[in-house]
Formats: C-alpha cells, structure tokens, sequence
C-alpha cells in the first residue's frame, strides 16, 4: 500500500503542499506519505545540529507530533517546507533549551557535591538492611540504587551502566538519598 | 527508525477531516471587529469626552490618535501573523508593528514640542495606566484565548504583541474620554507604560501561548 501510495504520489500528486490538502480531508494514506517525506528531508536538517543519532531522532518523534497537533494551521497556499521548517526549529531549541537546563541543573549538583565525590559511596555509616525499611520509603530510583550498592554489592560504575545513568549522576543519587535517610535516623 | 515508523503509523492513524484555521487576516478582522464594538459600547458607556469635535480641528490630536489606530492595526494583524508556526510566511507583517511605534515616538516628540506653553497637568496621573489596562483587559483575555488555539513558535513575542494591540485599543478609549490636554502627562501615564506591557505580554506569552 505504502510503495503503491508513493509511486502515485510521484505521479499524480507530485508535491507536498497536495499531500497536505489531501491529509487535511482526512485520507490516511496521503498523511502517512507526507510524514514520511517530512521525516526524510527533516532528519539531514536536524543530524546537522544534533551529536547523536537518538537525538535526532527524539526531536525528529517531537517534530512529527508537533506537525499532528498544528496542522490546522496550514492551508496547502503556501509553501510547506517552510512551515515544517518553522516547527522543528521550534522543537529543536525547546530540545536546546531542556538539554542545557538539564546540564546546568546537573553543575549545580556537582558542584554541591564537590567535596563529597571523593568518598567512596559504598561506605556509609550504618547497614543497609538496619534501614531497608525507610529506604523503601525513598523515590524508587534512589531505592533501587541504594539497594544495588549496599545489598548488591555493584559498584557505582556498575550501577551506572545497568540502569542507564552516569557515574556522577548515580553518586549524586546516592548522597542525595543519604542525606534523606540521616535526617530521618537523625530525629 | 521503526520507533518513526510506529509514530507515522499511529499518527496517520488519527487523520480526519479537520477545520482549518482562517487566514491571518480574517482572524484579525475579527479581532479588530469585535475591538470596535467594545470600544462603541465602552464610549458609549463612559461618555465620550464634551470637547471632541474640537480637539478634531488639533492636527497633533488627530495625528497623535491616527498613529495610535494604525499600532492597533498593525500589532492586531502582527499577533494573528504570529501565531501561525511560520509567521504565514509573511514576517514583514508580523514585524510591521515596529514602524509605527516608531513613528509614534516621533509624533509623541513633535506633539511635546508643540504643546507650547504646556497644557496644565491634571490632577490624577497613574489613574490613567489604570483605566487603560482595565479596559484592555477583555480584549487581551480573548486574543490570548483565540491565540491558544493556534500554533505560535515565538510565543513571547505573540504575547507582547498581543498585550501591545489590547492596550492600544485602551489608550485610544482614554484619548477620546479622558478631557485632558497635556501632552507630557499622556505620554507618562498612557504611552510610556506600554514598555511595561509588552514586557508583561513577552512573560505571559511564555505561560500562556507555549504547546
């Protein structure tokens, strides 16, 4: 159906801007053609600004959606390139502007934990299961993170590696939760 | 990819026949038209003011207000440019606006000159901003509302815009009922405030006019 579409697309159709107008009265297939040719001349565009291949394609996903949600605003009068143009730069700096939050977010956290990074996160003042009980209480990452440092025995490399995170981000976890839990056993 | 594929998939899985938005000048010549009849009805509520057909024979008057009508024109048609994702691919509309608010500080300056020696201050002063932005107020609330509907990718500057064109509707309203001949006093507590509400229109945009 799809290579079917595309070929009549090819001929009868021959651009975009009719593709739209036919998706706008509702023919699926027409739409799904238009996606795919927006998501094939829109992925060099965004590889261009992006390091990674999941990012592209992240923002690509957001891209499409974004073109779903606002495509009453387009008419088929007027070029339409430009105006998905419009919408994945849209996308691609709110991607900017949440990744570079995120890194910020993150350099304040580090810098918080400057002095404590040197110790080794796998020692700590009590057991773990004296206190299994209020660490089940902590948001489940920072529990699932205690647990496989302290009963598991995974270092924080490992633990980093197994649940997708960096080493830095799983110490920040850890010493997060710690302080947590010494207030608590504190009282 | 297949993650693209399944979204194209489910996407195109949704398509229907949908309304398509008007034209960014059908929109503002319904925004525009239902300004002018809350500004009819708000004059005729609060009294148009008793030496109007006077300050019509005042060039600077008439200049001053012509000025003002063309920044609501221009900042009504920029706001409906503007919530369109591509500016309906005519940017020199939605930047329109900044021409006249530069010919506007112009005229303002001549005005000042020409209110020579300088008409007496009346007695209120931040009674003015006050009114203005009362009386933009449901102007503002319904362009924002109408705004939401579409697809802006420079919503702060659509808020701005968009405060700036209620807001100039108001101050049109107050020219024409406030009895009040100095020109400094119009231009500290009707004018100079807009840089105020522009500001206000760029964070609201923001909390607003985002998707």
């Amino acid at each position: 159906m799809e290579g079917c579409y595309s070929a009549r697309t090819m001929e009868n159709l021959g651009n975009l801007e009719a593709l739209m107008k036919l998706s706008l009265s509702g023919d699926k297939n027409a739409y799904a053609e238009l996606l795919r040719e927006s998501s094939r001349f829109l992925r060099p565009f965004l590889a261009k600004r992006l390091a990674s291949a999941s990012e592209v394609d992240d923002v690509l996903q957001e891209t499409l959606i974004s073109i779903h949600k606002a495509r009453h605003t387009y008419d088929g009068n007027r070029p339409y390139k430009p105006w998905a143009y419009a919408i994945s730069t849209f996308r691609l700096q709110d991607y900017f502007r949440m990744h570079y939050a995120d890194q910020l977010h993150h350099a304040v956290d580090l810098s918080e934990m400057e002095n404590n990074l040197q110790d080794p996160v796998t020692k700590s003042d009590f057991t773990y299961e004296s206190i299994s009980g209020e660490v089940q209480k902590l948001p489940v990452k920072q529990a699932d993170i205690l647990r496989m440092l302290h009963q598991e025995g995974y270092t924080a490399k490992e633990v980093a590696e197994k649940i997708g995170m960096t080493e830095s981000a799983v110490k920040v976890s850890a010493h997060r939760a710690y302080k947590v839990l010494r207030k608590k056993l504190e009282r | 990819m297949d993650s693209i594929d399944d979204l194209i998939q489910n996407l195109s899985s949704e398509a229907a026949a949908i309304k398509q938005a008007p034209r960014p000048l059908m929109l503002s010549l319904g925004w525009i038209a239902a300004a002018s009849v809350f500004l009819t009805v708000s004059l005729w509520v609060s009294g148009v003011r008793s030496d109007v057909m006077q300050k019509f024979y005042e060039p600077w008057f008439d200049i001053e207000l012509g000025c003002l009508l063309m920044i609501f024109l221009a900042t009504t048609v920029s706001a409906a440019v503007l919530a369109f994702p591509d500016l309906y691919q005519k940017k020199i509309l939605a930047l329109s606006p900044l021409g006249f608010f530069l010919l506007f500080v112009v005229v303002l300056f001549y005005s000042w000159r020409a209110d020579s020696p300088p008409a007496p201050f009346p007695v209120h002063s931040f009674e003015c901003t006050c009114s203005i932005t009362l009386f933009s107020f449901l102007p503002a609330v319904w362009t924002f509302y109408s705004m939401r509907k579409y697809a802006s990718t420079h919503y702060r500057w659509a808020g701005s815009i968009a405060l700036l064109s209620a807001f100039s509707m108001g101050a049109i309203w107050l020219r024409l009922h406030e009895v009040n001949d100095s020109v400094t006093h119009v231009i500290e507590w009707h004018y100079l405030p807009m840089l105020g509400i522009g500001l206000v229109g760029w964070w609201l945009g923001g909390r607003v006019l985002k998707w």
